[in-house]
C-alpha cells in the first residue's frame, strides 16, 4: 500500500514536471502549427477538467460547460470590440469573462439542483442551456456579431508563444489545483454526492447547494477558459457555446477516463490534435470513428483509457487512525428530560387514495428509546419518513426540538438534531471506511481543500461502536468489502457521529448474527439511558424490542394503537391478535 | 530533322522539366466538406480542380505549377480555426482561395492576417468584411436584392412586402439592406420576420404574412433545410403570391419540384448564361468530371475564376511575394463564365446580375439581366 | 381562427413528435438521446419509399418496422448492459445518434431530399383557408395517442407496462418479464419515432441532421409530463400554445425557445403539477 501510494505520488510529481518543461521549452521545438492547435486543445483541456469534476465525481452529466466557455468568450470578445482594448480594458474583460459565467452558472445550478430533482433532469437543463445561448447570441446583431461571430477585436500581446505557456501554464495549475483538491478531504465530498445523495442530504449537507456551487465555480473556470480562448484565437463563434461542442467535451472526458482529471485532459488534447491533423482528410469517417468508439467505450470500458493505466495503481490511502473525542455525558441536557423533543401532532400521510398513516398522535423525549413494532404495511417505515423529510406532504404536524419541520428538507432536519438510519444500510460504496466517517463530521469540522487528514476524531459513542464490532481496525479497507453486519455498524456510526439528539433506526438488526445484535442493542441503550439521545426504532424482532427499548408504539392499519412500556404491550390482548392476524382495529 | 527544330525541342523539354521540377505554387482551400456546406462543397472542389489542371496544361504561372491543398473547415468557426492553421501554418500555402460560411471566414481572417497570405473569398454575403489580405469575387446585398425588387415593383405591381429569414449575419443582413431599397423604392414593408436558423416551423410566421395583406415575399434563410422547410410550408398554407427567394439555388430548385414553381432568383451566375466562356467552361467540366459532375453553380463559379484572378496578379506581380501579389490583385481581371471580373472596387468586384424564374420542369429561365452592378461602399478604409 | 388551428396543429405535431420518447421514459425511465436519429430514419423511409415510386404512405408501415427493428437492436445492446448505468445509457444512445446521422450521411449524402407529399392543398375551416396537412397532422395525433390508450389499458402487455411504468420492482416480483416489457416499450417507441420522421417529412426538410432542431422541445416536454400520456397531451396543448402566442404577438425567435424555457421553470416551481394532472 505505502508502496503504491509513494509510486503514484512520484508519478503525478514526475508528470507536472514534464509538463511544466513542455509547457516552458515546447516554444523552442514545436512548429507553429503545433504550437497553434495545442494553445487551442489545453484551452479545451480545461473545460475537460471541469467536466470530470462534475461528471467523473459528482455524477453530474453535462453538456452546459460550452454555454458557459462560450459566455465567457463573448464577454472577452464584446468588451474588446465594442468598448476598447486598453490595459484596464483587458481587466475588465478578464473579471466580465469570470462574473457573467459565475452568476449564470448559479441561475442553472438553482435550475437544475433543488431537493427531488433527478439527475437525468440535470442533464437534460444543461442540454437546453446552449441552445438557448447560441440562440442569443445568434439574434445578438452587431453586438455578438450574429451567425458570423466576432472578429478583429485587439487582444492580449502575447504572440503565439506567450500564449502557448500562458494556457499551457493555466492549465497546469488547474490540473495541480483540481488533483489536491479532489484528493482532500473537502474533494471526497464531491464522490459522496456522486455514491449516495440521499445519505449526504441525511448527513446534514445540502447537497442542491454543493452542486450549485460547483456549477457556478466551474463555470467560472469555463469562463477563463473562454477568455484565454478570445485572446489566443482572436474570433468567437456561436458554436463556442454550441451544444455541440458540450458534447464533444463530454466524449473526450469520457474517452481519456473520467475521473482521473489527468484522463480528460490528455483525452481533450489528444483528440482536437488528432482532430486537426486529420479530420481534414476523412471529415464524416472520422466523426463516425469517434462516435462508434465513444459507444463501445460507454458500454465496455466506462472509465475510458485511463482506466488501462490506473488499475495498475490501486488507490493507496494513508494509515488512518480513530480518535475519541471526550465523552460529556451532559452533552444532550439529561437536565432536560423532560422536555418533549419530538411532538407528532395528528399525523397522517396519504398516497393518493391509500391512507398510510392516520391521526397519529406521539412525544418523545430525550433519553427515551421508542420502538415502533406492527405488521408489514402498518406504515412505519412511511412514519420514519415523515419525521426526517419535511418536504413530504403530509397532514398533522410534527414539531422537533420546538420547530415545525413542514417545508424542511432532510438536511434541514439533521440540523435540528435527528439522525436517520436506514433499513439497507447507506452509505458511500466506492470509499473507505474512514472517508465515509469523515464525511459524516463535516457538520461539525470545516475539511481541508487541500489535503487528506490521517487522523479521524469521532465522538464517543461512535468510536465505541466502531471498536466493539472490530471496524476501528479496518479504517482504511473500502466498504465494498465490508460484511453485511459491518456495513450496518458503520452506518449506526455515521448517524451517531452527527451527534444527533434523536436518532432514527430502521431495523438496524436485520440480518444481524446473534452476537451482533447484542452489541448494537448494548449501544443503543448506552446512548440513550446514559448519554440522553432519543431514539425510535423500528423492528420485527420481538425479543430485541423488549430487550432494550423503554416505551413500545403499536401500529396497525396506519393507526397507533398502542403506546406504552415494554410490559403494558407484551402483554396486551391487542398485540397479540395483530401478530396472529386477526385484529380490525 | 533540322537543327532548330532538335534545339526547339529541347528547350521545351528542358522548359517543362524546369517548370516541373521547380516548386508548385500551393493554394489552400479551406471548404466546408462537412457541415452545413458539405452540400456544395463538393461542386467548389470541382471547378478549382478544373482551374488547376488548365492552368497548369498551360504551363502554369510563372514557371510553376499550381498544386491545391484542400482542408475541411466543417462549415463553421472551430473547423476553420484547424483547417487554416493547417494550410498556413503547416502546408505553408502561397494563398488561399476558398467559399465558406462567415463564421469560418470571421475565424481564419486572424490566422491569415498572423500568417500574411492573400486571401480571395469567393462566397457571397452579407458585406463590409474588410482586411488588407482580403478580396471578394462574389455579390453583396447591393448587388443581389434590387433586380428582384425592381422586378417586383416594377412588372408585378407589388407595393406591400413581407420579408422572412433566418436569424443570422446574412439573412438578417440581406433583409434590412432589401427593407431600405425597398423603401427608397416607394413601396413597404408590411412584415419582417425572422426564424431561428435550425428552426423549422414557420406557421406563426406564414400565418401573419396570410393576415398582413402583404402583395410579395422576399426571403434570405439559411440555405438547405429552413429554406426548403419555409417553402414548403408557405406553399401547404396556399400562399402564392410574387415569392423572391435570395437563398435558393439552381440545383436546389430543381430538386425542389412543384414547390419551388415561379420562385425568383437572383445570381450572378445561373447555367443558362449565353458566352462562350461559359459553354467552354461547362463542356470542360463535363468532360473532366463525367458523371461525377457537380452540377457548376453561383459559389463554384467564383472559386473558379478566382483562381485565374490570382494567377493574373501573380504575374503581374512577377512573383508569389504576398505584398507584391496584393497590390496586384484589384488591377487584375478576368474574363470567366460570369463575364469580366475585376476585384477593383474596394476589394469587392462589380458583377453581371441575373433575375431568373423557376420554371415547372424546375430549370430556371433568365428573366432579365443586369449589367456590371456595383457592390456600393462595402471598404472605404481600403 | 387562424391561431387557434396553428395551436392545435402545433401540439399535435409536438405530441407526435414527443410520443415514442415518453413511451420509452415511462418504462426505461431513460430520456432516449438516439431519438432525433430514429425520426430521421423515418423521414428517409419516406425518401426510399419515393424514390422506389411506391405509394407515398407505404413509407408509414415500413419506417414503424425499421425503426422498430433498429430500436430492438438498440435495447438489446446498448441499453440493455448499461441497465445500471442509466445517465451512460443516454450518453451510449446520444453516440448511437452521431453514429446514425454519419452512416446515413455517408449513405445518402447531406443534401437535402423530397419526398413525395401525402396530400396537398388547403381547406376551408369556417372561412379560414388552412393547410390540409396540419389538419391531417391533428388526426395522426390522435390517432397515436388513442392507439396507446388502447394498448395500455386493452392488452396483456400495456397492463405489464403500466405496471412496469409504476413500480418496476415490483412488477418483477408479481412475476412480469420486465425485461420483455423494455424491450418491447423502446421498439414500440423507436418505430413511433421514425413513424414520426414520415409524418414530419412533408413540413420539413429531410437531411441528416433533421432530428436536432425538435430534440429540445421534445426532451424537456417528456420531462414535464412525467409519465402519462394524457399529461403529455396537455402540456403539448398549453405549451405549444404559448410557443404559437409568443410566435405571433412577440418574436418568432423567442418562441423557438419557449417551450424548453417554460417547462423548465414550471419543472423548477411546480415539479409535480402536470404529473397530478
Amino acid at each position: 500500500m505505502r508502496d503504491s501510494q509513494k509510486l503514484r505520488l512520484f508519478l503525478l510529481v514526475g508528470l507536472a514536471v514534464v509538463a511544466l518543461l513542455l509547457v516552458v521549452f515546447g516554444p523552442a521545438v514545436l512548429g507553429r502549427f503545433s504550437l497553434n492547435v495545442l494553445t487551442r486543445s489545453m484551452i479545451y483541456a480545461m473545460l475537460a477538467l471541469t467536466v470530470d469534476l462534475l461528471w467523473g465525481y459528482t455524477g453530474i452529466l453535462t453538456f452546459g460547460q460550452a454555454a458557459f466557455f462560450g459566455v465567457g468568450a463573448y464577454a472577452t470578445a464584446m468588451v474588446l470590440m465594442h468598448i476598447g482594448a486598453s490595459p484596464s480594458l483587458l481587466l475588465l474583460a478578464f473579471v466580465a469573462a469570470i462574473i457573467v459565467p459565475v452568476v449564470l452558472g448559479l441561475i442553472v445550478g438553482w435550475l437544475s439542483f433543488y431537493h427531488g430533482s433527478t439527475p437525468l433532469y440535470a442533464t437534460v437543463i444543461s442540454l437546453v442551456v446552449p441552445i438557448v445561448m447560441t440562440q442569443i447570441v445568434f439574434s445578438g446583431g452587431v453586438w455578438t456579431g450574429s451567425s458570423s461571430g466576432l472578429v478583429g477585436y485587439d487582444v492580449l500581446p502575447l504572440g503565439l508563444t506567450g500564449f502557448f505557456r500562458l494556457t499551457g501554464f493555466c492549465l497546469l495549475v488547474l490540473a495541480v489545483l483540481a488533483i489536491v483538491f479532489v484528493r482532500s478531504d473537502a474533494g471526497r465530498l464531491l464522490v459522496a454526492i456522486r455514491d449516495n445523495e440521499a445519505r449526504v442530504a441525511y448527513l446534514g449537507i445540502n447537497p442542491a447547494r454543493v452542486k450549485i456551487l460547483l456549477t457556478a465555480t466551474l463555470a467560472g473556470v469555463a469562463g477563463l477558459a473562454g477568455f484565454l480562448y478570445a485572446n489566443a484565437s482572436g474570433v468567437v463563434a456561436p458554436e463556442n457555446t454550441g451544444f455541440v461542442f458540450g458534447t464533444e467535451i463530454v466524449v473526450w472526458t469520457a474517452l481519456g477516463g473520467r475521473g482521473t482529471i489527468i484522463g480528460p485532459v490528455l483525452g481533450a488534447i489528444g483528440i482536437d490534435y488528432l482532430s486537426a491533423s486529420l479530420s481534414g482528410d476523412l471529415p464524416f469517417l472520422w466523426q463516425l470513428v469517434i462516435g462508434g468508439l465513444f459507444v463501445v467505450m460507454i458500454i465496455v470500458l466506462p472509465g475510458g483509457l485511463a482506466s488501462l493505466v490506473t488499475r495498475h495503481f490501486p488507490r493507496g490511502k494513508g494509515q488512518q487512525s480513530l480518535k475519541a473525542m471526550p465523552t460529556t455525558a451532559d452533552a444532550n441536557g439529561t437536565d432536560r428530560r423532560e422536555d418533549v423533543f419530538v411532538s407528532i401532532e395528528n399525523l397522517g400521510k396519504s398516497y393518493g387514495s391509500l391512507a398510510v398513516l392516520k391521526g397519529i398522535n406521539l412525544d418523545i423525549r430525550p433519553g427515551e428509546l421508542v420502538s415502533i413494532v406492527g405488521p408489514n404495511g402498518a406504515g412505519k417505515t412511511t412514519m420514519m419518513r415523515c419525521l426526517s423529510d419535511g418536504t413530504e406532504p403530509i397532514e398533522g404536524t410534527v414539531t422537533i426540538n420546538g420547530h415545525n419541520i413542514a417545508g424542511l428538507a432532510p438536511e434541514g432536519v439533521v440540523s435540528l438534531g435527528v439522525g436517520r438510519k436506514f433499513q439497507v444500510a447507506s452509505i458511500f460504496d466506492t470509499m473507505t471506511v474512514a472517508e465515509c466517517l469523515r464525511m459524516a463530521r463535516l457538520r461539525h469540522v470545516t475539511p481541508s481543500f487541500t489535503r487528506s487528514e490521517t487522523e479521524i476524531a469521532l465522538p464517543g459513542p461512535a468510536a465505541e461502536i466502531l471498536q466493539l464490532t472490530g471496524i476501528a481496525e479496518i479504517m482504511d479497507r473500502p466498504v465494498s468489502l465490508l460484511s453485511h453486519g459491518q456495513r450496518q455498524a458503520l452506518e449506526l456510526a455515521m448517524v451517531v457521529a452527527l451527534e444527533p439528539k434523536l436518532i432514527l433506526l430502521d431495523e438496524p438488526t436485520a440480518g444481524l448474527t446473534k452476537a451482533e445484535r447484542t452489541t448494537i442493542g448494548t449501544v443503543l441503550k448506552t446512548l440513550t439511558a446514559k448519554l440522553g439521545f432519543a431514539a425510535i426504532l423500528v423492528e420485527h424482532d420481538l425479543d430485541f424490542v423488549r430487550d432494550i427499548s423503554s416505551r413500545i408504539v403499536v401500529l396497525h392499519h396506519g393507526k397507533l394503537v398502542l403506546d406504552g412500556t415494554v410490559e403494558d404491550v407484551i402483554h396486551s390482548e391487542i398485540v397479540r391478535t395483530i401478530y396472529s392476524g386477526g385484529a380490525h382495529v | 530533322m533540322n537543327s532548330k527544330a532538335i534545339l526547339l525541342t529541347i528547350t521545351s523539354i528542358m522548359l517543362a522539366t524546369t517548370a516541373h521540377a521547380a516548386d508548385p505554387i500551393k493554394i489552400g482551400v479551406p471548404v466546408g466538406l462537412s457541415g452545413a456546406n458539405s452540400v456544395v462543397a463538393p461542386s467548389v472542389v470541382q471547378a478549382a480542380e478544373l482551374a488547376v489542371e488548365e492552368i497548369n496544361a498551360k504551363g502554369g504561372v510563372l514557371g510553376r505549377p499550381l498544386a491545391l491543398e484542400i482542408a475541411d473547415d466543417a462549415s463553421g468557426a472551430a473547423g476553420a480555426q484547424k483547417a487554416f492553421d493547417s494550410l498556413i501554418f503547416q502546408k505553408e500555402v502561397n494563398a488561399v482561395i476558398s467559399m465558406e460560411t462567415s463564421a469560418a471566414r470571421n475565424a481564419g481572417l486572424p490566422i491569415v492576417s498572423k500568417g500574411n497570405v492573400p486571401y480571395i473569398y469567393t462566397s457571397f454575403y452579407e458585406g463590409r468584411s474588410c482586411n488588407k489580405n482580403l478580396f471578394v469575387n462574389a455579390w453583396v446585398p447591393e448587388q443581389q436584392v434590387p433586380p428582384v425588387v425592381d422586378n417586383f415593383i416594377g412588372k408585378q405591381g407589388a407595393k406591400k412586402f413581407f420579408l422572412i429569414g433566418s436569424d443570422y449575419s446574412f439573412g438578417r443582413g440581406m433583409l434590412s439592406f432589401a427593407k431600405s431599397y425597398i423603401e427608397k423604392a416607394g413601396a413597404t414593408v408590411v412584415g419582417e420576420e425572422y426564424l431561428p436558423m435550425d428552426g423549422s416551423d414557420w406557421t406563426a410566421i406564414i400565418s401573419k404574412v396570410k393576415s398582413a395583406g402583404a402583395d410579395a415575399i422576399i426571403t434570405s434563410t439559411a440555405g438547405g433545410a429552413p429554406n426548403v422547410t419555409l417553402t414548403k410550408q408557405l406553399r401547404s398554407a396556399g400562399v402564392n403570391l410574387p415569392y423572391g427567394n435570395l437563398a435558393v439555388d439552381e440545383g436546389t430548385a430543381k430538386s425542389m419540384g412543384g414547390d419551388a414553381n415561379g420562385i425568383f432568383i437572383s445570381a450572378s451566375y445561373v447555367t443558362g448564361i449565353d458566352s462562350p466562356e461559359n459553354k467552354a467552361f461547362l463542356a470542360a467540366m463535363t468532360k473532366k468530371f463525367g458523371a461525377e459532375l457537380r452540377t457548376p453553380n453561383d459559389l463554384s463559379v467564383p472559386q473558379y475564376e478566382a483562381i485565374y484572378l490570382y494567377k493574373a496578379a501573380v504575374e503581374k506581380a512577377g512573383s508569389v511575394d504576398t505584398a507584391a501579389v496584393l497590390k496586384a490583385l484589384p488591377t487584375v481581371s478576368y474574363t470567366g463564365p460570369r463575364g469580366v471580373i475585376s476585384m477593383s472596387k474596394q476589394h469587392h468586384a462589380p458583377l453581371t446580375m441575373y433575375l431568373g424564374q423557376v420554371q415547372k420542369d424546375g430549370s430556371v429561365s433568365v428573366v432579365q439581366s443586369y449589367k456590371d452592378v456595383d457592390p456600393g461602399n462595402q471598404c472605404p478604409n481600403l | 381562427m387562424t391561431l387557434l388551428l396553428d395551436i392545435i396543429s402545433t401540439a399535435a405535431i409536438l405530441f407526435i413528435v414527443a410520443a415514442g420518447l415518453l413511451a420509452i421514459f415511462g418504462v426505461l425511465k431513460i430520456i432516449n438521446f438516439a431519438h432525433g436519429a430514429w425520426l430521421t430514419v423515418g423521414a428517409y423511409c419516406a425518401v426510399v419509399t419515393t424514390e422506389l415510386g411506391l405509394n407515398p404512405w407505404f413509407a408509414l408501415p415500413l419506417a414503424f418496422i425499421l425503426g422498430a427493428l433498429l430500436g430492438g437492436l438498440t435495447e438489446r445492446f446498448i441499453v440493455r448492459p448499461l441497465y445500471r448505468r442509466p445517465l451512460d445509457a443516454i450518453l451510449a444512445t446520444w453516440g448511437l445518434g452521431i453514429v446514425i446521422g454519419q452512416l446515413i450521411t455517408l449513405w445518402f449524402g447531406r443534401d437535402v431530399h423530397f419526398t413525395t407529399a401525402l396530400m396537398q392543398g388547403t381547406v376551408d375551416v369556417l372561412g379560414t383557408s388552412y393547410s390540409f396537412y396540419r389538419l391531417f397532422a391533428v388526426l395522426a395525433a390522435l390517432a397515436i395517442g388513442l392507439g396507446f390508450a388502447f394498448l395500455l389499458d386493452g392488452t396483456r402487455l400495456g397492463l405489464s407496462a403500466q405496471a412496469v411504468i409504476m413500480n418496476e420492482a415490483l412488477a418483477r416480483a408479481l412475476g412480469i418479464d420486465t425485461e420483455k416489457v423494455r424491450l418491447a416499450t423502446f421498439m414500440a417507441g423507436a418505430g413511433l419515432a421514425a413513424l414520426a420522421g414520415v409524418l414530419l417529412a412533408p413540413m420539413t426538410s429531410v437531411d441528416p441532421n433533421m432530428g436536432v432542431p425538435w430534440l429540445t422541445g421534445a426532451f424537456m416536454l417528456v420531462m414535464v409530463a412525467g409519465t402519462s400520456f394524457g399529461a403529455l397531451a396537455v402540456a403539448c396543448l398549453l405549451f405549444g400554445a404559448a410557443q404559437v402566442v409568443v410566435s405571433t404577438f412577440l418574436s418568432p425567435i423567442l418562441g423557438g425557445i419557449t417551450v424548453a424555457v417554460l417547462c423548465a421553470i414550471t419543472l423548477r416551481i411546480r415539479p409535480k403539477w402536470f404529473a397530478r394532472a
